[in-house]
């Protein structure tokens, strides 16, 4: 038995579900943007994976990897200061009550 | 059992581990620390790759300012409880049924898939960088611009309120101030 390709992709489908599952059941809205973050980071290691074995020659699947660090960061500074947001306007913490975005 | 195959199910533990506690913790606290286990463990699963750069590159933006931005904003809003505790019973089954058909489906897919796996593993730092200044050069600097964009608009998103009626009453003043000045003109 060695390390394989399949390893890491499974890991990282199941990272993907567990993810998901979070950011479609919870009520919290920072609990969703800390879902999706999981939900990316399962992405970047199938990525990773993918470039160390199909194409270890030209980083070009690390370099992806890079890309969608940065969206990802762009994308959870941009939700918490959502998060911020809608806790100063209305007090409320819990996504489903969020009827408006506007204002 | 190869000694990097045992590597690999050590971090994958913690990993799996990390991402069921921050789905199913209670207190919003407790799903950081797990998020942050999560986010080492695969920092270590790309060092297992073979790609250093990248398992830096995680630990400093997730394990680090992510965490830590998250953290702020958790303290920032307050310990509340999520009002109403968890979602509907029916939701959660139906998201649950979802996920898991979803993961077979895609587990199926990679065992019969035929990968065309190359001997070679050769992966540094400069290699990367190679690519993404020269093929990639135009996608980095806009990636650059638009982390900018975003981390602007979410300054300006998350200013109190009475700064920005503050200019805006400036901005209407100034206004007005144009438009006597204007009926002067006129009047003369």
């Amino acid at each position: 038995m060695t390390l394989t390709l399949n390893h890491f992709l499974v890991l990282g489908a199941a990272l993907f579900c567990i993810g998901l599952y979070g950011a479609l059941t919870s009520r919290s809205a920072l609990r969703v943007v800390i879902c999706v973050e999981l939900v990316l980071n399962a992405v970047n290691l199938n990525l990773a994976a993918f470039s160390a074995y199909v194409a270890p020659r030209q980083a070009v699947g690390m370099s992806f990897v890079v890309f969608l660090m940065v969206m990802a960061a762009a994308e959870v500074g941009l939700a918490l200061a959502i998060v911020i947001t809608l806790n100063r306007a209305n007090d409320i913490n819990a996504i489903d009550s969020i009827k408006r975005l506007r204002g | 059992m190869s000694t990097s195959l045992v590597f690999f199910y050590v971090y994958a533990a913690v990993a799996v581990a990390g991402a069921l506690g921050l789905v199913f913790a209670r207190n919003l606290v407790h799903a950081v620390m797990s998020l942050f286990a999560t986010l080492i463990a695969i920092a270590a699963l790309f060092l297992l790759l073979g790609s250093q750069f990248l398992a830096a590159m995680q630990l400093f933006v997730y394990g680090g300012a992510i965490t830590i931005l998250v953290l702020f904003v958790l303290m920032l809003t307050g310990p509340r409880p999520e009002a109403g505790g968890r979602s509907k019973e029916i939701v959660r089954l139906l998201s649950a049924g979802l996920c898991v058909v979803f993961f077979g489906a895609i587990a199926m897919i990679i065992w019969q898939a035929q990968w065309r796996i190359s001997p070679s593993r050769i992966h540094d730092t400069a290699s990367i960088a190679t690519i993404l200044f020269s093929r990639y050069v135009l996608p980095f600097e806009i990636a650059g611009l638009s982390l900018t964009i975003a981390l602007i608009g979410a300054v300006v998103l998350a200013r109190e309120d009475d700064v920005i009626e503050a200019m805006e009453a400036d901005a209407d003043t100034l206004a007005a101030g144009a438009e006597s000045a204007a009926a002067e003109v006129d009047s003369a």
